[in-house]
């Protein structure tokens, strides 16, 4: 059956505190967007990145030589160059990918990521937590809708919050609230070295630009 | 219309309202019409026109400049550019939504006055494939 609901978000206020009305926004969704989520952000200047990688599940192994994990992965999640990512939707993906998959997501989002990305996402608070299988979407500035999805999504094997943080590698944990179903809601920040930082590249580059065009 | 029997390769331009339920290559520019394509429609084209609805296949870049619509029989991969788009249950999509609503943020409903977090939640489920 299917059931629908909405939740007040900590956190969600704290993800848009980082960038003001104006500015242009590029946002990636690794999920089925809904239709409240199109809604909200519609109201400014916004490039939305669908990826509905639960429909991928569950995903090839690695060795499969055909068509393996990663490059299957690359092939669905192909963004524009220089694309930087400002915030990103990760609602329960986490829950679905083993160890394997996760770091080749995150090796192919690293150069998307920059150092003002910031993430949300759901998770769990242990890996015992049953299974909620929801679709989310963004109601408004604190708050998430969800509804129960449709059909079973296969591989739910949750991490422990420990090992979770020890696979983001390139994301640092700002915050995590506990939801009252032993789910965790997280803020994100990417951890992007200075000097690979996309921004830092392009500022580097203007500047190399600006001193031979001043020789 | 176009129909389901009809294919046709290259450019298709307009200044009327189309209907595809065939086969269409190339690009198709309806500059101020309502492009409707339907369930047995198969684009693999550019698509420009003010208003798009689209029950079918749609594979290319879309621009509407008043709304697109993807309807829950609909399959679009691709980069779409519109004001407004509906993404009805069921829809399947996989690209890139621009978004611009054309004016000042400010004079619009913004990011931190939203929508009532106990406003009816459109029962969407919406695939890529």
């Amino acid at each position: 059956m299917s059931h629908s609901s909405a939740q007040v978000s900590q956190l969600l206020p704290a993800l848009f505190r980082n960038f003001d009305e104006e500015q242009r926004l590029c946002v990636l969704h690794l999920g089925p967007p809904r239709q409240d989520t199109l809604d909200f952000f519609s109201t400014r200047r916004c490039r939305l990145h669908i990826v509905d990688l639960f429909a991928e599940l569950p995903l090839p192994a690695e060795q499969d030589t055909s068509h393996g994990l990663t490059a299957h992965l690359r092939e669905l999640l192909q963004f524009p160059a220089a694309t930087v990512f400002d915030i990103c939707l990760f609602w329960d993906l986490f829950n679905y990918l083993d160890a394997t998959a996760l770091r080749a997501l995150l090796e192919i989002l690293g150069p998307c990521l920059g150092a003002s990305t910031v993430a949300h996402g759901f998770s769990v608070h242990n890996p015992r937590t049953p299974e909620q299988a929801m679709l989310y979407g963004i109601n408004g500035a604190d708050a998430i809708g969800m509804r129960s999805r449709p059909a079973a999504v296969p591989g739910y094997s949750p991490h422990s919050q420990n090992r979770l943080l020890e696979l983001l590698e390139c994301f640092q944990l700002e915050r995590t609230v506990l939801l009252t179903d032993k789910r965790l809601e997280m803020l994100l920040r990417a951890r992007v070295p200075q000097e690979s930082a996309p921004q830092t590249r392009a500022a580097q580059a203007g500047a190399a630009r600006g001193r031979r065009a001043s020789a | 219309m176009i129909g389901p029997s009809i294919k046709i390769k290259g450019e298709v331009t307009g200044e009327e309202d189309l209907l595809i339920q065939g086969k269409v290559e190339g690009t198709i520019t309806l500059k101020d019409q309502e492009l409707s394509v339907g369930e047995s429609g198969r684009v693999t084209a550019d698509i420009s026109a003010r208003v798009i609805k689209i029950e079918g296949e749609v594979t290319g870049d879309t621009a509407g400049s008043e709304k697109v619509v993807i309807a829950r029989s609909g399959n679009v991969r691709g980069n779409i550019v519109a004001p407004r788009v509906t993404l009805e249950d069921g829809a399947i999509f996989k690209g890139s939504i621009d978004m611009d609503p054309g004016e000042p943020a400010a004079a619009k409903p913004t990011l931190t006055a939203q929508q009532s977090a106990n406003s009816p939640v459109p029962g969407l489920d919406v695939k890529s494939g």
